[in-house]
Formats: structure tokens, sequence, C-alpha cells
């Protein structure tokens, strides 16, 4: 089922794919086709089978229409990813199927039924299964009792639930899709890549046939990645249907049998991904022509802004999180951190701009030992901070944008030329980077908490990069970003570094740090394993350093595992 | 020093279940050490302590942090003894004695206070602290007041209390046999609603969803169990072991109610919350840290009785100071992670 020009599918095509279907799918048919479709229309496969039928769908929220007469139709048995941009609508969507919203307007058929879900629970009974982005599992309980929750099967009278049984449907699960998770282990030791599959699990214990799977790689390394791409093949084999949420291209095409694109709450077209590339996605996606790799022009650096000396973090139960970690960033350069999340980046900032006292060693800034400087004296030195936890540490959510603005700089002379706050000159500074940054909606008085995540990331990122900062210490700066902006913020990076600002930047995206770095360091298990000239590094060699491998050894397998288009320069 | 502790960690880290066992042998052992008279009280004791203790176990496993647990034993044990007064003391009612009708108003009014904090937290998202000390300070105020409207005097009536209940044969065992089988009912019901609460909590489905519910509330919802029903029934089931041992306390061991100054719960619900936490939320843990602290409270009152006066605050400061030092030294107390959290459907 494939379509080639923008605007929404069309009702009345699937009438004329769809022959030879149940007699309830034709009554759908009925419907549908009366409907006239506002898109140019395009061919579909004969004979498809839908597993999943969104007619129409129209969400309003007060303000905001997050679906606009969205189509989605998806094939028994094939993997259809929709791809849109933070705030595309696309999860919104995905909760209107899966019952956690009550659309306005418009139809879900599942297996050719009209249905009205009132619930999650009538959409897992309707064999829809739902893996969130954030997984929801409860960390302390075992593997088995996650995936049996609010399921258990019990014995001597509903008395006891009966692990057994449990233990034996995991299993025989396992063994039939190919997984390999200890029904025994607790939740918390596992890898994000096992966690995710527990989720899916839990979907299929329930009898899912239809898979919703919310960013699903978000959290994965890149051998993650292609364990997952494995998962969901495994999966449609076996007839299931996988319906993924992404805004990153590389996934759409790599993994998805039809792409389905929202902008702005509306679809405009369903694609193959053989008949499109990366650049013609991103376009419909953005609405217009992105520039998809981030230019870097070599930069002379100058002297020394940053230094770390044997730093060491230990966490409060005495456990070494860093060790040993010499770093040196001269101005005029990006030093990248690459390391799955919670091998000690996050100590090692904190230790950089403050938040932490190293245990050992010491931090060295413009040529002054700052180890016991506090985060005042290191902001009014020039030192800007993206937080990773935008909420926490980034921004007051409670208040707005103007106040927000000001974090960090409101003893600022600019601002507060005699101690007191001069909120014209806060509310011109505020307006110009939702200006710059394009922070949306353009509402200074607005509570930073009703800012989208993306939205609320820009508006840091412009408040520390306005700072007019000697050293930037940027972690994740793009995270939940979409193409659109991402491509700004990189932008907005390399022309800091043109200036001659020192940047340490943290990510996991691999291909953000491999295309922004001038140096790109591998942090694991809090040491640095490896510093490498970004572009001598493949990214699949990268993975395996992420994941703590000696490159000598894993360089086999990572060749077998088709490399540069898996991940190679993704969303910007 | 500082090495030492962390020694200590690591091997409880390491070997959780040999040392909770380890130290369940050394309260056991303590007990073991002191005169017969002194375990049966300590027994008695701790009936409070532990129901209490459970009950507020499955509370605060939910999500929601009953503090109040206090003014609910503080309601009970006035009730049930009232309840007896009226219906006649040494009576029976339909055959039974007044006595167990007492206890089961003793649960009923502490299950009644239990619904209002429910639904003050729960539907009205108070913050539970302060929703858990209005109950104790309503209960501290009322049952006083209630006390001299009856009698007046905060000092209810005496009643008489439970007798000793022998199970045949099982009594004859060496010490086993006179603490346990050859005692009052409110410490057979404390047994039982510890094995109870053990069972519920870790073999039932119910017990998994309250975990969950105070672990990761949203992980329940989508897995489609109702958080709230079951934050509900958690802070009802407190309400119940609560009353069973503010009632059995009441009926069992004082056989009146003291209304004066900390009335004569005096601060025992507090205690229940620290032997709780020192035990880690396990309902087993909780009873023997209960007969920890019971143990020396029996062991003071018999100090005082020789002749040496340690003032009874000073003991009462003990549960609340080894808290503090179990979790300095160990630090093993993990509250549920949504613990004190309201919890709304389909928020994102």
């Amino acid at each position: 089922m494939t379509e080639s020009g923008p605007g929404t599918t069309d009702g009345a095509e699937l009438a004329t794919g769809s022959e030879g279907d149940t007699a309830d799918h034709g009554t759908d048919m009925g419907q549908t086709g009366t409907k006239t479709g506002t898109g140019t229309g395009a061919e579909t496969g004969a004979g498809t089978d839908l597993a999943v039928h969104l007619d129409g769908i129209t969400k309003r929220f007060p303000g905001v229409t997050a679906n606009d007469d969205v189509d989605l139709r998806v094939e028994r048995g094939s993997v259809h990813a929709l791809l849109g941009e933070n705030g595309a609508g696309k999860t919104t969507l995905m909760n209107v199927l899966y019952g956690l919203y009550h659309p306005e307007e418009g139809r879900v058929v599942v297996d050719g039924r009209e249905r009205a879900f009132d619930s999650p629970q009538d959409a897992i009974d309707a064999g829809i299964g739902m893996i969130h982005q954030h997984f929801m599992l409860v960390d302390s309980m075992t593997v088995a009792e996650n995936i049996a929750l609010g399921n258990e099967p019990t014995k001597w009278f509903g008395l006891a639930v009966d692990r057994e049984q449990i233990i034996a449907e995991i299993t025989e699960l396992c063994d039939r899709y190919g997984f390999d998770v200890d029904p025994e282990a607790t939740v918390e030791d596992l890898s994000v890549g096992v966690q995710q599959r527990v989720e899916i699990l839990k979907a299929l214990f329930r009898g899912a046939d239809v898979l919703i799977l919310d960013e699903p790689t978000a959290v994965l390394t890149p051998q993650e990645v292609e364990g997952l791409y494995d998962v969901l093949e495994e999966l449609t084999a076996q007839g299931k249907t996988i319906i993924f949420i992404t805004h990153k291209l590389e996934e759409a095409t790599h993994a998805a049998d039809a792409i389905t694109i929202l902008r702005d709450g509306e679809s405009v077209g369903t694609v193959a991904p053989e008949r499109t590339d990366r650049e013609d996605l991103a376009e419909r996606m953005v609405g217009r022509e992105v520039l998809l790799e981030a230019d870097s022009d070599p930069v002379a650096t100058g002297d020394v802004v940053l230094s770390t000396q044997n730093v060491a973090v230990e966490d409060e139960w005495g456990v070494d999180v860093v060790s040993g970690i010499d770093l040196d960033v001269r101005a005029g350069e990006i030093v990248g951190i690459a390391g799955v999340d919670g091998n000690g980046q996050a100590e090692l900032i904190e230790a950089i701009t403050g938040l932490r006292t190293p245990d050992e060693g010491t931090v060295t800034y413009e040529g002054t030992d700052i180890t016991d400087w506090s985060r005042r004296k290191r902001i009014d030195a020039g030192m800007s901070y993206i937080p990773e936890d935008r909420h926490k540490r980034g921004l007051v959510m409670p208040f707005d944008l103007v106040e927000n603005s000001i974090l960090g700089s409101q003893r600022d002379p600019e601002f507060a030329p005699d101690g007191r706050i001069d909120w014209t000159s806060v509310r011109d500074h505020t307006d110009d980077l939702i200006d710059t940054y394009d922070v949306r909606p353009p509402d200074a008085n607005a509570d930073a908490s009703s800012f989208s995540g993306g939205n609320q990331q820009k508006f840091i990122v412009g408040r520390e990069f306005e700072r007019d900062p000697s050293l930037v210490i940027a972690t994740h700066p793009t995270r939940g970003v979409d193409i659109g902006s991402t491509e700004f913020i990189h932008d907005r990076l390399l022309e800091l570094r043109q200036e001659g600002v020192a940047i340490v930047l943290v990510s996991s995206k691999l291909d953000e740090v491999r295309a922004l770095s001038d140096r790109l360091a591998v942090m694991y298990e809090g040491e640095f394993i490896d510093m490498n000239d970004p572009d001598a590094i493949t990214e699949e060699e990268l993975g395996l350093l992420m994941a703590g491998e000696q490159l000598d050894e894993g360089a086999n397998s990572a060749s077998s595992a088709s490399p540069a288009d898996i991940q190679g320069g993704e969303s910007r | 020093m500082r090495k030492r502790f962390r020694r200590t960690r690591e091997f409880i880290d390491r070997h959780p279940r040999a040392a909770s066992l380890s130290v369940g042998v050394i309260v056991l052992a303590f007990l073991w050490a002191t005169p017969a008279s002194w375990q049966t009280s300590t027994l008695r004791l701790a009936v409070p302590i532990a129901l209490a203790a459970i009950g507020g176990i499955f509370a605060e496993k939910s999500g929601v942090i009953n503090i109040g647990i206090e003014g609910l034993l503080i309601v009970s044990a006035f009730s049930s003894i009232i309840a007896v007064y009226w219906l006649g003391d040494g009576g029976a009612t339909m055959g039974v004695s007044n006595l167990w009708w007492g206890l089961l108003v003793g649960i009923l009014v502490s299950v009644l206070f239990a619904l209002i904090f429910a639904i003050v937290c729960i539907e009205f998202k108070a913050d539970q602290i302060i929703a858990g000390l209005a109950i104790w300070l309503i209960s501290l105020g009322l049952a006083p007041f209630a006390s001299r409207i009856v009698f007046g005097n905060p000092n209810t009536a005496n009643i008489t209390r439970f007798g000793n209940v022998t199970v045949p044969g099982l009594s004859e065992i060496p010490i086993v046999g006179y603490l346990l089988f050859d005692t009052e009912p409110q410490v057979y019901l404390m047994l039982a609603g510890t094995l109870a609460g053990w069972y519920l909590l870790s073999r039932t489905s119910f017990g998994r969803w309250i975990v969950a519910s105070g672990e990761n509330p949203k992980a329940l919802d989508t897995a489609g169990v109702d958080v709230r029903k079951v934050r509900y029934a958690a802070v009802l089931l407190s309400g119940v072991f609560a009353g069973l041992g503010g009632a059995g306390f009441a009926l069992g061991t004082l056989g009146t109610f003291a209304g004066g100054g900390d009335t004569a719960i005096n601060g025992r619900g507090f205690i229940a919350i620290a032997t709780y936490l020192l035990a880690n939320y396990h309902p087993v843990g909780a009873v023997l840290g209960s007969f920890l602290f019971a143990g020396l409270n029996s062991l003071q009152t018999a100090l005082q009785s020789a002749g040496y006066a340690i003032p009874h605050e000073l003991v009462r400061t003990i549960p609340h100071m080894s808290v503090i030092v179990v979790l300095v030294l160990v630090g093993r107390t993990r509250l549920p992670d949504a613990a004190g959290d309201h919890y709304e459907s389909g928020e994102d």
C-alpha cells in the first residue's frame, strides 16, 4: 500500500484495494466509499488485509487540533512507520488507537470491525498492545511478575498466583520469537534492550496481534537497534503487525514496509520506503528542504579552556562511577563524549559544571583550578550548561519563560543593573530567544510547564548559547527536538565553535557526536576507553566501543551488520 | 570507620536474605534471654505495633504513606472498649462474647477513619503526610472527648479483658508452647495477621498490584488495573490491620482506654512506622522488629520496678534512634518510588 503524492490518503482507494474480504469488512468499505478523499489519491496493492484502519481521525485539544482528518491503513503482518516531527500528532494518533483518547471524528477499525475503545483495556482485548517510549515496568519486580501484571493466572481458587504457568507461557513465547529473556531476572538488572523485549513480551502475553512501538530506538545502542529490527522481522514473520512511531528517517526507511508521514497533525501521505529517500522524507516531514549534513569546517583551535586531571567520582554507595578522566578542551573545538547512558557521563559533567564535587582530581578552567568553585562563580566565568534533565535542572516549571530566561544570570548587570531585575529588558531578551530559537507557541508569559519537551529544550539551548560563554557543556542538546530545530541547534553550535568557544558535547545520538565533534571520547563504565577522530571510526565500531568491547575482536561481527545505512547521519 | 560501614553495606547488598535472617535470629535470641514473664509481656506489647506496621506496609507499598496509623490505633482502641461497655462488660450478645463484638466495632471504626483518609488523599489529592497528621490529631482529640461525654473522664471504665486461650497439646511444647499456644486471642490474631499479610503481599496477584501501584502506578494502569481501586483497598486494609491491633491491644492487654496525654496508645503507631521502615516493608521482619521494641519496653518496665529509673521517654526514643542508625549503617530501606505521589490516569 503505497501512495506517491502528498495529501491525505483517500478513503475510496480502499474499496478498490480490498476485494474478497469478510462481510463486516464489506460494511466498513461501504461507509468509507462514500467519503470523499482530500488527497491526491493513489494506487494501493490489491487484496490488502488491513489489521488496523484509522479513518479520518480528528482529535482536538483545547486550542489545538492534534490530528486533523488523519487516515492510517496498516496491512496485516507488516511494519508500518509513523514518521513525523515532535508535535506532529503521532503519539496522539496512537493513543486514539490504544483507547487513551476519544477522537472527535473518524473511525477506528481493527480487523475489519469498527471499534469504540473506552480504555486501553478495550484496546488490549481487541489485540492491540502498546510499548511506550518510557517503559511501563516495575523495576523492583521480576520479568515474569511484570509480564503478567494485571493478568496473573491464579490457582487455588484465586488465592495464589500460578507462577509456574506464567514462566511456562513466557518460555514458550521466548522460544517462538527467539527472545533470550530470563523470566526470573529482576527488571532493574536488565539492559534497556532486554527491558524493551520484556515490554514486547508483555504485549504478546496479553494476546496482542498489533504492536505499537513509541520511539522504540530512542534508548538503544546501535547493536540493540539491530536486535530490535530482528525482533520486528520475527514478529511480522509470525503474522504480527507492527506500527512504530519515529522521527528518525533511517529507522523508517530501514525497518518499515510502509511509511505514513504526519506533519502538523495532518497526514501528508503514505509511501513505500523503496520509493523514497531521506531527503524526500525530511522534506515531507518538515515542509521545506532540510540540510541533513552539518558542515564542520576545521577551525584553528586556541588555548585549553577546560581541563580535567584524573577526575574520579563515587556514587552514594561508594562505587566509582567516574575514574581517572583526563580531558582537555581547547577554544574552537568540540569534544564529543559518546556512551550508553549511565556510564558516568552524567557524573563527569556534574563534576565539571560544579553540581558535584569530584572525589579525586582537579578541574581547571582557563588556567585556574576551579574544582571547588560554586555554580555561581562558574556561570559568571562564562560556563554555559545545557543539562540532561531539563525539568529538574533546566527550567523552573511553574515559572514563565521570562523568569526562566534569566536563570543563572539574574545578577548579571545587563538584567539587574542596580541589584533589582529590570523586567523590561528581560522580556526583550526572552522575546529574542523565542524568536531566534523558534520556541512555539511564542508566548513569553506562558509557564515553562505548558511547552512541549522539544520547545522547552530549544528555549534552554537558546538561553545557554546567548550567555556569551567561553565554554559550553551541552548534554543531549537535541534530545526530543525535531529535525528542523535540530539542524538549527547544530548550526549554532558550529557557529559558537567558529567564534572560539570550547564545547563539550555529550549525546547518545551517535551521528550527532560524530558529525559535530572534532575529537570523540567513548565513555564506558566511568572511563574513557578511546579518544578518536570521529571520521576515522565507523558507527558500528563506535557502537562496539560503547558496549565496552575492544575493536579488534568485535570488528567481524560489526561488519556483518550492514553498517552505514542503519543510523548514519540521522535526523538533524 | 567509613570503610567498615561500607563493608557492612556490601555484605547486606550481596546477601539480603542472610542479613535479615541473622537480624531475626538476634532478635529472637534477645527475647530468648529474657525471663518468661517478659516474653509474654513482650508478645502482648508487640500486638499493636506489629499489626499497625503490617497495615502501614500495605498502604505505603501501594503508594499512600499512612502516617495516621497512630490515630487508627487510638480510635479502634477507644471504640472497642466503649462498645464492650455499652453491650455489657463480661456479657455476650447473640451468643458471642461482647469482647468479640468490641473487636469488630474497633476494626470498623478504624476502617471508617482509613476510608476518610483514603478519600482525602486519593480523591482530593491532599498531601498524604498532612492528611495523616490530621487523622492522628483528630483521633487524639476525639477519643478523650468522647470518653469525657460518656464517662465524665478522659479515661474509660475498666472492662474484663480477654482470657488466655490454650491450644491443647501444642501448648505442651517447651517455650514455644506457652508463648504461642497458651496466650490471649490478640496474640493469635497478630500471628495470623502476620502470615496473612505476608501471603497477601507476596503470593497473590493483589499483592503484586499493590507493589506495582507504589513503584510505578502508570505501569499498573497500562496493564489494565485501576490504580485508585488498588490504593483504596490497600489503605482500607491498613485500617483493618490497625483496627485489629488497636482493639486487640485495648481488649486483651489494657482493659481500659486512658485518654490523657498521648493516650494509651502512646506513640505505638509511630513506632510501627519506624518498625516497618527498619524491616524494609517485609511483614515478618516488621513483626520481629515489633518484638524488639516491645521487648525494650518490657525491659524498661522491669528495670523501673527493680529500682533503676530509666525514663520511659528515653526508652521510647530507641525505635526512632535505631531507625536512624540502621539507615546510616545500612541504607537498605527503599521507599516505593511513587510513595506520596498522587496518581491520575491518562496523565502524560
